[in-house]
């Protein structure tokens, strides 16, 4: 037993010797196990201590993205609150091709097959196969919404490549201006993972159509909208295209109607689709709305009295400056401009002449508007006095070596005094008067009512065009000298002299105040402080009479058709001018400018109908004042009743 | 060597099963997966049956004077719901006049196709119920499901004899709808829902001037003028709208119905043609 028990215990100290940590093998065994423990270790702490915010910066690359949606543009609205210019959504249906990278490429593949299974052997390039790979799924999926809308709707290839090229990340527009029920059936019905997605997009509204077009402007696409204190610059951005105003108070204010952009970041799975909520969002905010001085009840009179003539109206308040009408014919409508101007509309426009805002940029010789401005001349120098009475008028005066004639041929007035050639625009009295006062007396006159520089509206593109001729301008720019026949042709605002309708309106509000500066703007404020500049000068006898030809003329002078039962606005006298002036080959002008009430005025109007016809015979007593009356008459029907809201007709 | 791959053989044979599946067409696996439906379908099918005989049994443990008393309360029951359809039938007729009356256009008409729910299958990612018709009764894909309390969603797989009803508390079904009272399109899309808890869903796209809280919650009803939905049923409630962030529309969120999610059966809506 002892001998068994030692040799038992001799075996199990030699089992235990030959598993001891001192054999040599299983060290190294050991060291090599912790010295890959330690790699790995060393590893782990370089990957997670020291590289780990490459990782999380390049994790974040790779799984969010950022969406900037430009801000609403802010609202338009006239001086009574009624919105002129809104915003309204646009759907469209986008097909997303950045998602499609591998439909793409096996449809390549077997474009690039059937061609081989064709034996066909001008297979095209790779380059080629791309491009028709894109258009024939590009089309495949357009055909969904085809069947959808029951529409026929093809791709434009061109579009397809230019996007393709420069626009790959951002949604390619397969149908835009959806209706509202094509919009719910392929809401319904494309599948919420769809490369197909339907897009809202905002875009201006204009309530009145083509009411003060001109005025309100248009906006045009602007695709690099930026939002500069929004973070995750780095990411990878969709912006939504933004606008930027192009004409109009769209183009003068747009850094204050412009909306602050918003946006949003998003985490996307490996799909690449939205996991909610977003990590980071901001509203977009919207712009600063507008409140203009326009009174679009008598905007719409205007435009409604000159209807398809050509021409221009201008009214304005008196006291303040503000431009209450600036309509000009022919015109568009603005809610043409939306999704997109077509050629159609852009050539119907340009065929019309529509473009042109004749109200700031029409020019003509103001006819006899202008012999206002020379009585005021005559009567500050001197060298007209009220009751002169001696011109005779019958008909002719030879100035130079020409005949001068009145009114056409037509007036034969006898002998008149101030008063009553003003109120019957008698040329042969101002021929006479304008030759005893001189060019540069009238025409400093008229430069004082800054006839000579434009008004300074806050609209885009004033043009600087206006003329206001004397010996010394004739000379630099003609290089002639000044003749007598100049001077006569000037007294009765004919010859070189060229204003535009809103000049005349401002010189009409200046006159109504007694003074010689009207500063016009287009944004209404309640607490304007009144209008004040250098007064006219006049005597107030001598500006009595001045007044009492203006008024002669709308009660039994040129233009007494406004004392017709018709046209008449009981209570309300009206001081005013006719004016019809020739310019161009044979074409003429019909002027009418006014301020009313004549005791203590609060408007003043200029309305010019130009023809467009040799031959057309526009008279200023009649086309222009009726056009005057129509806004006189919208402005005193709706005196004292309170503003309303009045929804768009 | 050979004792050695023994050890490895159930790998090897993973391998080879995974690198054959991948290399296989796509039409076949499609086929294998319809096939497996078709073929574990009956077994959910004879679990339903199951279920149903169980519940017929239970009902029939009831004394004669339990079953007397909720026989009085089914007859009591069946004659409201009588005087409901009379009242149906005829808001029905006045509307037809209506419509006839304005020259509407005729809408499209459906048939009723009641199915029991064989299997529910909620998860984050899809809420779906498989339902006991499919093909041989008429379904298509696309068809509308509904039950007392509105819309329970739309058929998005057809069997022979079973379909799958994606729920309208999936993310992925969306809705043309309207808030009860205006005529405006919205947009409803179910959300990422827990398996368990309240389903909710979210609307896009509505008007400004449209408001709603969890005290005045919004009746939120399809429109008809997606094309799958007839107009009217209910999906929801409007509990919350936001102004969403392109400053044109509002965002909110939508509580759906709870019984979506112990639904024993619903109706199937199969389109039919004009009579």
């Amino acid at each position: 037993m002892a001998a068994g028990g030692e040799n038992l215990g001799d075996r199990s100290g030699r089992l235990v010797e030959s598993h001891s940590g001192s054999n040599p093998r299983i060290l190294a065994f050991y060291f090599l196990i912790a010295a890959g423990l330690l790699a790995l270790t060393a590893g782990l702490a370089y990957e997670q201590l020291i590289r780990s915010n490459a990782y999380r910066e390049s994790e974040r690359l790779q799984t969010q993205r950022r969406i900037l949606v430009p801000g609403p543009r802010g609202n338009i609205y006239d001086r009574n609150g009624r919105l002129l210019v809104g915003n309204r959504p646009r759907f469209a249906v986008v097909l997303y091709l950045d998602e499609l990278q591998d439909d793409f490429r096996r449809e390549s593949i077997r474009i690039r097959n059937n061609y081989r299974a064709t034996g066909d052997r001008d297979t095209p390039s790779g380059s080629q196969l791309d491009q028709i790979a894109h258009s024939s799924l590009a089309q495949r999926y357009l055909d969904q919404v085809n069947a959808i809308l029951g529409r026929s709707e093809k791709i434009d290839v061109r579009e397809l490549q230019r996007h393709f090229a420069h626009q790959l990340y951002m949604p390619f527009t397969l149908v835009d201006g959806l209706s509202t029920a094509e919009f719910a059936r392929l809401l319904e019905q494309l599948p919420v993972s769809s490369p197909l997605q339907l897009y809202t997009a905002n875009e201006r509204y204009y309530p009145y159509g083509s009411a003060a077009a001109h005025v309100l402007g248009y906006v045009g696409t602007e695709d690099n909208v930026e939002a500069e204190d929004f973070p995750g610059e780095d990411l990878k951005t969709f912006p939504m295209p933004g606008t930027i105003g192009r004409d109009g108070l769209e183009k003068h204010y747009d850094t204050e109607l412009q909306g602050q952009p918003g946006g949003s970041i998003f985490r996307v799975d490996p799909a690449g689709y939205k996991v909610n909520p977003p990590l980071e969002q901001r509203m977009p905010v919207q712009g600063h709305s507008l409140t203009t001085s326009i009174d679009i009840d008598l905007e719409l009179a205007a435009e409604q009295a000159i209807g398809d003539q050509t021409g221009a109206a201008a009214a304005i308040d008196i006291r303040t400056g503000e431009v209450m009408v600036l309509a000009s014919r022919p015109d568009y409508d603005l809610n043409a401009f939306y999704p997109h101007l077509t050629r159609a509309t852009v050539a119907d426009i340009e065929k019309r002449g529509a473009w042109l805002n004749l109200a700031i940029a029409g020019f003509y010789p103001p006819g006899s508007t202008f012999k206002t401005i020379v009585t005021i001349a005559g009567l500050r120098h001197g060298t007209l006095s009220p009751s002169d009475t001696s011109v005779e008028c019958d008909g002719y005066v030879r100035v130079g070596n020409r005949n001068f004639s009145c009114d056409n041929g037509l007036g034969h007035h006898g002998s008149l005094d101030l008063r009553e050639a003003i109120a019957q625009s008698c040329d042969i009295y101002f021929y006479e008067h304008g030759l005893r006062i001189g060019p540069q007396a009238i025409a400093d006159e008229a430069r004082r009512f800054r006839l000579d520089q434009p008004t300074g509206i806050d609209l885009p593109g004033e043009p600087r065009h206006m003329i206001i001729p004397d010996p010394a301008w004739k000379k630099r720019v003609r290089h002639e000298g000044w003749t007598d026949g100049d001077t006569a042709n000037m007294a009765i605002g004919q010859g070189d002299v060229q204003v535009t309708p809103l000049q005349m309106a401002c010189y009409a509000a200046s006159l109504a105040r007694d003074e010689t500066v009207t500063q016009p703007t287009l944004l209404h404020d309640p607490d304007r402080p009144d209008c004040h500049s250098e007064p006219i000068g006049l005597t107030p006898s001598q500006r009595a009479v001045l007044l009492d030809g203006m008024e002669g003329c709308t009660t039994h002078g040129t233009a007494k058709i406004l004392a017709l039962p018709d046209l008449a606005i009981p209570g309300v006298r009206i001081a005013g001018k006719t004016g019809t002036a020739q310019y161009g080959e044979h074409l003429n002008v019909a002027w009418f400018i006014c301020f009313a009430p004549l005791d203590k005025p609060e408007i003043a109007v200029a309305v010019a109908i130009r023809s467009d016809r040799p031959g057309e015979n526009y008279a200023g007593g009649i086309y222009g004042a009726q056009v005057a009356n129509a806004v006189l008459k919208a402005y005193f029907a709706k005196k004292g009743r309170p503003a309303e809201n009045i929804s768009p007709r | 060597m050979p004792r050695r791959f023994d050890q490895n053989r159930p790998f090897a044979t993973l391998g080879i099963i995974v690198a054959a599946w991948l290399i296989l067409p796509v039409g076949f696996k499609a086929l294998v997966r319809a096939s497996f439906f078709e073929l574990t379908a009956p077994v959910a099918q004879a679990a339903s049956y199951v279920r149903d005989l169980q519940e017929y049994w239970s009902l029939r443990l009831h004394t004669e004077s339990e079953l007397i008393e909720a026989g009085r309360d089914l007859a009591r029951v069946n004659a409201s719901y009588a005087l409901s359809v009379q009242q149906v039938a005829d808001l029905q007729t006045e509307i037809s006049r209506l419509e006839s009356a304005l020259r509407l256009p005729p809408r499209p008409h459906y048939r009723e196709e009641a199915a029991r729910v064989v299997q529910r299958d909620f998860s984050g990612w899809w809420q779906r119920l498989v339902i006991r018709k499919g093909s041989s009764s008429g379904i298509t894909v696309g068809c509308p499901v509904v039950f007392t309390g509105g819309v329970v969603g739309r058929v998005s797989e057809v069997h022979t004899f079973s379909s799958v009803v994606e729920m309208i508390s999936s993310p992925d079904v969306r809705l043309a709808a309207v808030i009860e009272g205006d005529t405006r399109p919205v947009a409803y899309q179910g959300g990422d829902n827990p398996t368990f808890g309240p389903a909710k869903g979210s609307i896009e796209f509505v008007p400004l001037d449209i408001f709603a809280h969890a005290d005045s919650p919004r009746s939120l009803v399809t429109s008809g003028l997606g094309g799958q939905f007839p107009p009217g049923l209910k999906i929801g409630d409007v509990v919350r709208v936001a102004p969403s962030a392109d400053g044109l529309f509002k965002t909110g969120e939508v509580r759906l119905d709870l019984r979506l999610a112990e639904l024993d059966e619903v109706t199937v809506l199969v389109p039919e043609a004009q009579p």
